[in-house]
C-alpha cells in the first residue's frame, strides 16, 4: 500500500519493505563474519587481467585472511579503535582483505583514488591522518613526497596478482617490473601484505587473540568510512561513513533491486574501482551480502580489457557509469556476443543517456537500471524499479528515505515544482570530518541538500535537471546542459559530448557544446541543425568545438567543470 | 646445414609457439570472424592473395637458383606469425583483429597453402614435397587444438601457455641467429645478393601494399595498420618447420635460406614500421579517460 507522504512506495515490487527499521548487522565487521559462514568455500572474489589470468578468494579465505590483517594492525602495528588506515589500489583481491581487515580491527577506512598525484595524497593524509597506508606496488613510489605533511608509520604494500596461484603471479611480477615497468621501488620502510597476514597469524596462533573482540563495542553510529570527495564547493572533503549508514543503504538497495537477485547465485563484473562509493556499497558489500561472486577489474580501459572476463565467468549483473556502457555498446565483440546470463545492469555516478540505454537494450534484451545519489549519502538515495522505470527520470525514493525539494532559502517545494534536491534518510553522512562548517553548508534540518536541481512527479519519480553550479542562464532562460548533451548523444555522428556555459555580451551567458565525433564529417551546421530540431532555440548551442576526447574523473564522469575552468582561462589571456 | 638436435630443437619450438596460439583463442573468436567474413575476406585476400604472388614476382624477376626460389614461394605463402601482434600492439592497431586474422589464415593454411604453393610452382616449374607440405600443417594444428583445449579448461594456464608462446616466438630469432646463422655462414656468404633482396623485400613489399590495399578499401587508419603488418609478417618458425620436415638433406640448406633471413630482417623491417606508424597516427582511438583504473 502507497503511504500518502511516500506515494512511490505503490511502484515497489510485491513484497518490498517500504521501511527498513533496523538492520540485520550489528555493525559491518558482524555482516562479514555471519556471511562467510553461509557461503564458506564458495568464491567470493576473482580477479580477472586483460589476458585471462585470475586468482580467487572463497568467503572463507578472505574472512581468514581479513582476521589475520585485523590481528596485525591492532598488536604488531599497534592501532588503535578509531585510527585511520588509508588504501590505495585498483580492484584487486588484495582490496577486500585490506577492507574487511581494517573494519574487524574496528579502524576506519580511508578509500584512495590510487590515480592520485603525490599532492592530491598529501592534502587527503593530512586531512585524515591515517595511521597506517595499504598500497599497491605501482603506485608506492609517491610516498614518500605524499606524507611529507603526514608521516605515516605503517605501511603495507600490496601487488596486483597478490593470491595468484604462483605461476601467473610470477609472470604477472615479471612482466609489470621488466617490461611495463609499472612497479618501482618502494622507498619507505614497509611490510609486503602477505608478511603482514603471516604475522597476524602466528599472533592468533600463539596469543589466542580474539578478532571479535575488536570490534565487540563498534556500534551503527561509529564511522567505517572516510569516503572523499570534491563535492559541491571544490574542497576535499572526507564524508564520514558509518557502520548504519552502509549496512542500512546496502539494504536499501537490494531490496529495491533484489527481487530477481538469487542468493549465492550472482556473479556480478565489478569493472567501475572499489574505492568509488557506488562500487563500494553495491559491488562489493552488497553483493558479498548476497553471496555472489565479484570479478574484480583492474583496469577497464581499454574495454577490450573486459573481454576475457565476460567470456570466462558467466556474468549475470554488472554496474557502471554512462561512459562504460556507452563504450560497450561500440565495441564489435561486445555486440556481436552480449553476455548471455545478464539479469540487469546498474547505473550511477552520472546522468544515463537515453541513447545509450536503449542501444544497451537492443543489444543486451536487458535493462539498466539508473540509481542515484551521492558520497554523502553512501550512496544511493533513489533507483528504477525493475519494470517499472520511466524514461529520463531516476526512478523512486528507496525504502526508509524520503526526498523533496528546496528553494534557495532552504524551503520545501511542493510536489511538482523544480528545486534542489534534498534527502532524508539512515543513509546520510554523518557529516564531514573535521569541517563542521561545511556539513551545516550542506544540510537543512535533518536533510542532505545535493546540489542538484530536480523535480518530482506526483507518483513520486524523480528527474534530474542539473547540477546547481551547472546552469547556464541565457537571457534569463535557465538551460540545463544535460538535456543539450542528451539530444547531442541522440546523433549517430556524435560519440561524447559536454555543454557548458560561456560568457556571452548578447545573452549574459552563451551554450557552448563540446563533442568528440564519431564521424569526422560532423560539422557545427549539422550540429546546429539537429539540436534545432530537438530543442527551443534558446537551447541550441552557439558555439560547437570538436576534440579528441573530454576530460574525464576516476570513474569515466565528463567534467565540465575542467572545460569551463578552459574557457575562462582562454577568456582571460585575452 | 642444421645438425639433428638443433633440427629437433627447432620443431619443438614452433609446436609450443603454436600451442601458444591456440591458447590465446576461443571458439568465440571463430564465431565473431564468421559474423563479419568482410574482415575476414581481407585477411585471407592479403595472406593468400597478394602475398604469394608477391613471393612469385620476387621469384621469377630475381635472378635465384631454383632451392632459393622455392625457399621464396614457401615463405610468400605462409600465414601471419604471432609476432605480428605484438608489432601490432605497439603500433596502435587493433589487436583483435591481428589475432583473428593470425588465426584464421592459420586454419585456412590446411587448404590454402598446399593449393597456391603448387600453382606457383608449375608455373615456375619447381618440385615440391606437396603431401608433405599437408602432412607437417596437419601436424602443427594439433598443439592449436590443444592450445585452444587448454584455454578452455583453465583461463590461467591458457594465458600461461599464451604467454610462453608469444616469448618463444621472439627466442626463436634469437635462435636462429646462434644456432643456423654460425652452421651456414659460408652459404650465407656465397651466395647472391638477390637472396637477401627477396628476404627483406618479401616483408617490406609486403607491409606496404597491405597497407595501400587496406586504404583502398577505406579501413580505419587502426585496422589498416593491423591489416599491413598482419600481411607482410609471416610466420617464419612454419615455414622453417616445413622446409626441416619436407625437404631432403641436401635441399635443406638452398630453401631454408630466405625463410631463415626473412625471420631475422622482418623483426628490423617490422621495428621501423612500427615507429613510422606510431609517428603518423595515434588519434582516432577510441578512448576511455585515463584515470578510469
Amino acid at each position: 500500500m502507497a503511504q500518502p507522504d511516500r506515494p512511490w512506495t505503490a511502484f515497489y515490487g510485491p513484497g518490498v519493505r517500504t521501511d527498513i527499521e533496523a538492520a540485520s548487522y550489528r555493525n559491518l565487521p558482524d555482516l562479514i563474519r555471519s556471511v562467510a559462514e553461509t557461503y564458506g568455500n564458495a568464491k567470493a572474489f576473482t580477479c580477472c587481467l586483460p589476458n585471462g589470468m585470475n586468482g580467487t578468494l572463497t568467503f572463507a579465505q578472505v574472512d581468514e585472511m581479513s582476521d589475520a590483517l585485523a590481528v596485525y594492525l591492532r598488536e604488531v602495528a599497534g592501532l588503535q579503535a578509531g585510527d585511520r588506515v588509508a588504501v590505495q589500489m585498483p580492484n584487486c583481491l588484495s582490496f577486500p582483505v585490506a577492507v574487511f581487515g581494517i573494519l574487524k580491527a574496528g579502524c576506519v577506512l580511508v578509500n584512495v583514488n590510487p590515480l592520485y598525484t603525490a599532492e592530491e595524497m598529501e592534502r587527503q593524509f593530512t586531512d585524515a591522518e591515517p595511521h597506517a597506508l595499504i598500497i599497491v606496488d605501482m603506485f608506492a613510489d609517491k610516498i614518500p613526497a605524499a606524507t611529507r605533511g603526514h608521516p605515516i608509520p605503517n605501511v603495507i604494500v600490496t601487488r596486483i596478482a597478490e593470491f595468484f596461484p604462483v605461476m601467473p603471479r610470477g609472470i604477472v611480477g615479471l612482466v609489470q617490473k621488466y617490461w611495463d615497468q609499472s612497479v618501482k621501488p618502494v622507498e619507505v620502510a614497509h611490510l609486503r601484505l602477505p608478511d603482514a597476514l603471516d604475522a597476524g597469524r602466528s599472533h592468533i596462533a600463539r596469543d589466542h587473540v580474539e578478532v571479535d573482540a575488536y570490534h565487540q563495542p563498534v556500534t551503527h553510529d561509529d564511522i567505517a568510512v572516510l569516503q572523499y570527495t570534491g563535492g559541491t564547493t571544490g574542497v576535499a572533503k572526507g564524508a564520514m561513513l558509518t557502520h548504519g549508514n552502509l549496512i542500512l543503504n546496502m539494504e536499501q538497495a537490494m531490496e529495491l533491486l533484489g527481487g530477481d537477485l538469487k542468493k549465492g547465485e550472482e556473479v556480478v563484473l565489478t569493472a567501475l574501482p572499489l574505492y568509488h562509493i557506488f562500487a563500494f556499497t553495491v559491488n562489493l558489500l552488497a553483493f558479498y551480502w548476497l553471496g555472489g561472486r565479484n570479478i574484480l577489474i583492474p583496469n577497464p580501459r581499454p574495454l577490450s580489457n573486459l573481454k576475457r572476463a565476460f567470456e570466462n565467468y558467466k556474468v549475470t549483473w554488472m554496474s557502471g557509469v554512462n561512459t562504460l556502457f556507452n563504450g560497450l555498446t561500440n565495441e564489435i565483440w561486445f555486440r556481436d556476443t552480449p553476455p548471455r546470463h545478464l539479469k540487469f545492469a546498474g547505473a550511477g555516478g552520472m546522468a544515463l543517456q537515453s541513447s545509450v540505454a536503449a542501444r544497451w537494450r537492443e543489444i543486451t534484451g536487458t535493462e539498466v537500471l539508473q540509481g542515484y545519489g551521492l558520497t554523502e549519502t553512501s550512496p544511493v538515495l533513489t533507483f528504477e524499479p525493475l519494470g517499472k522505470a520511466r524514461e529520463g527520470t531516476i526512478g523512486i525514493p528507496v525504502p526508509s528515505t524520503e526526498i523533496a525539494c528546496f528553494d534557495d532559502n532552504g524551503k520545501r517545494l511542493p510536489i511538482g515544482e523544480t528545486g534542489e534536491i534534498g534527502a532524508r534518510g539512515p543513509q546520510i553522512m554523518k557529516g564531514y570530518w573535521k569541517k563542521p562548517d561545511e556539513t551545516e553548508k550542506v544540510m537543512a534540518g535533518d536533510w542532505f541538500l545535493t546540489g542538484d536541481i530536480g523535480v518530482i512527479d506526483e507518483d513520486g519519480y524523480v528527474r534530474i535537471v542539473d547540477r546547481k553550479k551547472d546552469m547556464v542562464v541565457v537571457s534569463g532562460f535557465n538551460v540545463y546542459p544535460n538535456e543539450i548533451e542528451d539530444v547531442l548523444a541522440g546523433h549517430p555522428a556524435v560519440l561524447e559530448a559536454a555543454v557548458i556555459g560561456v560568457p556571452d555580451d548578447a545573452a549574459g551567458e552563451a551554450v557552448k557544446a563540446f563533442i568528440v565525433r564519431a564521424d569526422p564529417g560532423l560539422d557545427t551546421d549539422a550540429v546546429r541543425a539537429f539540436c534545432k530540431e530537438h530543442l527551443t532555440a534558446y537551447k541550441v548551442p552557439k558555439l560547437v568545438e570538436f576534440r579528441d576526447e573530454l576530460p574525464k574523473s576516476n570513474v569515466g564522469k565528463i567534467l565540465r567543470k575542467e572545460l569551463r575552468a578552459e574557457q575562462m582561462a582562454q577568456l582571460a589571456a585575452e | 646445414m642444421v645438425d639433428e638436435f638443433t633440427q629437433t630443437l627447432l620443431g619443438l619450438m614452433v609446436a609450443i609457439i603454436m600451442l601458444g596460439m591456440g591458447a590465446s583463442l576461443t571458439p568465440r573468436d571463430f564465431y565473431l570472424a564468421l559474423r563479419r567474413p568482410y574482415g575476414l575476406a581481407i585477411g585471407v585476400i592479403s595472406q593468400y592473395g597478394i602475398m604469394p604472388l608477391l613471393g612469385f614476382v620476387l621469384a621469377l624477376t630475381l635472378a635465384v637458383p631454383e632451392t632459393i626460389a622455392i625457399g621464396i614461394l614457401i615463405m610468400a605463402c605462409m600465414p601471419g606469425g604471432t609476432t605480428s601482434n605484438i608489432f601490432t600492439y605497439f603500433s596502435k592497431g587493433n589487436l583483435a583483429l591481428s589475432v583473428l586474422m593470425t588465426v584464421t589464415s592459420t586454419v585456412a593454411g590446411v587448404v590454402m597453402i598446399p593449393l597456391i604453393l603448387l600453382l606457383y610452382a608449375a608455373a615456375l616449374d619447381l618440385q615440391i614435397p606437396r603431401e608433405d607440405i599437408v602432412a607437417v600443417l596437419i601436424v602443427l594444428l594439433v598443439p592449436v587444438a590443444i592450445g585452444m583445449g587448454i584455454r578452455k579448461l583453465n583461463a590461467n594456464a591458457g594465458a600461461v601457455i599464451e604467454f610462453c608462446g608469444s616469448i618463444l616466438a621472439a627466442f626463436f630469432i634469437v635462435f636462429i641467429m646462434a644456432t643456423w646463422v654460425p652452421q651456414n655462414w659460408q652459404f650465407l656468404r656465397d651466395t647472391t645478393p638477390s637472396t637477401y633482396v627477396a628476404a627483406i623485400g618479401l616483408g617490406l613489399v609486403g607491409i606496404t601494399i597491405g597497407y595501400f590495399f587496406a586504404k583502398a578499401l577505406r579501413l580505419h587508419p587502426r585496422n589498416a595498420r593491423t591489416v599491413a603488418l598482419e600481411t607482410g609478417i609471416q610466420n617464419g618458425p612454419l615455414a622453417i618447420a616445413i622446409v626441416i620436415f619436407s625437404f631432403p638433406a641436401e635441399q635443406q640448406q638452398a630453401v631454408m635460406a630466405v625463410p631463415a633471413l626473412y625471420s631475422l630482417f622482418i623483426v628490423i623491417v617490422s621495428t621501423f614500421v612500427t615507429l613510422v606508424f606510431r609517428r603518423a597516427n595515434t588519434a582516432a582511438e577510441q578512448k576511455m579517460p585515463d584515470s578510469l583504473l
